[in-house]
């Protein structure tokens, strides 16, 4: 089975990307081999969290089999005028939601000095719920990206979240996520992003594989291409198992 | 054939690198890649001469693998550069230049337009680090030059830009694009056959920088026709280069 921890509905307003919704991304998954994905939507990134919520809740609904939701969360600033800031996780759990995706680079907050933040972070840790960190949100340069200090310190600050650092690319990004991860055994590394020659298999020769889970990024990128690097890295079988899908299973809680 | 058309050999601390050819070869084989085109770090990083020897070495420990761009590591060395680039081309057998430019060193200025006509009268096709605008620049002036826009517009200073790279291509008809990059957007190739034809897009994988075989994946994977994709993959750099199948 091979599990994407890293997918997308919605639409993606740099270029045009020939899938959009939820069922035409299905069916791209289906062409690359990929039977299931964690899915947030772009609206969510671009427009407003909570309507994009919604969206996914709809998607997963209509197709459970093929998605999981993650709730995107983000700032209640708008309009420069402070709102509530709850975030109330057991609603998002009955909704279905199983894990949240930040998108501060996209959210205007800075995440090491909103209180809020914190909050979520400890909702999320005491519930076990994986949290998507993305230094950005496909492979892309032009895109805007977190400072590597800025993941740095919010791991540092909440140890016991099940980080799921995403958007990484390679050199001294993968240093720092490998780093993390050798400090702290609940810092995971998702693929999506990850390009650097070999580094599937020098990260799991330093970290083990039980720290990485496949991620595509689609259907922005290519899930064909994303699924080749874990394929054709020179580690084991069983490694490549649990990076497809059994770690990201086990952090959900299905294994 | 199936040709890699960006490939580094030698050693760089910023880049994490350190292959000879037969690390590269093996590597090539892995991904049933026929032929690499190399350039040596050492003469795009620090000493042209060094380098483009270094290169010749390698070569001729795998005359029918690998292929070889010259390079050089500044646009300021003027005649020293020039006959560098004759030397490697007349003596070594070198069918490419390749070169590099950052925004603090950007060779998007004329003493790169004597280069460039050295490089069309030697008949020898330039793989350039360079941003869609720099591009520009350098074809405004040399037009005859056969430039390969390295990544294709997916590299840093050139902040990813893929389509202002296909924009630029559409304007000069010898500008290439190498879909060389950390960057696997779904249908990027096809955009880039659709806009510029097959015969003006190239393989390259960057290895031993990023990982190849997302590389060779996204060309195999592109909804293009057979035809095109074998040009992608080896047919248009060989001609570029001049070199039999």
């Amino acid at each position: 089975m091979i599990f994407d921890a890293n997918a997308f509905i919605g639409k993606w307003p740099y270029w045009p990307v020939r899938s959009a919704e939820a069922s035409e991304v299905a069916k791209e998954m289906a062409g690359w081999q990929i039977d299931r994905a964690a899915i947030c939507s772009l609206r969510s990134v671009f427009i407003h969290w909570e309507d994009g919520n919604r969206e996914v809740e709809a998607a997963v609904k209509a197709d459970p089999v093929h998605f999981t939701p993650f709730a995107c969360l983000g700032t209640n600033e708008l309009g420069q005028t402070a709102s509530n800031c709850a975030y109330d996780f057991a609603d998002y759990a009955v909704r279905g939601f199983r894990g949240v995706r930040l998108y501060p680079q996209h959210h205007s907050y800075h995440p090491l000095y909103e209180a809020f933040v914190d909050s979520i972070l400890e909702d999320a840790a005491q519930r076990g719920w994986p949290v998507v960190l993305p230094l950005r949100l496909v492979m892309n340069w032009g895109v805007p990206s977190l400072n590597l200090g800025v993941i740095e310190g919010l791991v540092v600050r909440h140890p016991r979240v099940n980080w799921i650092l995403a958007g990484i690319n390679y050199l001294h990004e993968l240093q720092l996520a490998v780093s993390l991860m050798r400090r702290y055994p609940s810092v995971h590394l998702e693929t999506s992003c990850v390009m650097g020659f070999n580094a599937i298999a020098k990260t799991v020769q330093q970290c083990g594989a039980e720290r990485l889970l496949f991620g595509s990024g689609a259907p922005i990128q290519n899930g064909a291409a994303a699924l080749s690097k874990i394929v054709h890295a020179e580690i084991s079988d069983a490694d490549k198992d649990l990076i497809l899908s059994g770690n990201f299973l086990r952090l959900l809680g299905e294994k | 054939m199936t040709v890699d058309a960006h490939v580094h050999i030698g050693k760089s601390t910023r880049l994490q690198i350190d292959a000879d050819g037969a690390m590269l070869v093996r590597i090539a084989d892995k991904l049933g890649i026929d032929r690499i085109c190399c350039t040596d770090l050492t003469a795009l990083l620090y000493d042209m001469h060094e380098g483009n020897r270094l290169l010749y070495e390698e070569m001729r420990k795998f005359p029918d693998r690998i292929l070889g761009y010259a390079s050089l590591h500044s646009t300021h060395f003027g005649q020293e550069a020039i006959d560098e680039l004759r030397r490697c081309h007349d003596g070594y057998g070198m069918r490419g230049l390749k070169i590099y430019s950052e925004p603090g060193a950007s060779i998007a200025e004329p003493a790169m337009i004597p280069i460039l006509e050295t490089c069309v009268e030697l008949k020898m096709p330039i793989l350039a680090h360079t941003t869609p605008q720099e591009c520009e620049y350098m074809l405004s002036y040399v037009p005859e030059a056969h430039l390969i826009m390295a990544h294709g517009g997916g590299q840093p200073f050139a902040f990813g830009d893929w389509n202002r790279a296909i924009m630029a291509a559409q304007k000069y008809p010898n500008l290439y694009l190498d879909t060389t990059s950390s960057a696997i957007d779904t249908g990027y190739v096809e955009q880039c056959v659709a806009a510029v034809g097959a015969e003006r897009v190239l393989f390259g994988t960057d290895t031993p920088l990023l990982e190849p075989w997302p590389q060779l994946v996204k060309i195999r994977e592109a909804r293009i026709s057979e035809a095109d994709r074998q040009l992608i993959l080896g047919g248009n750099i060989l001609r570029l280069m001049g070199v039999a199948a």
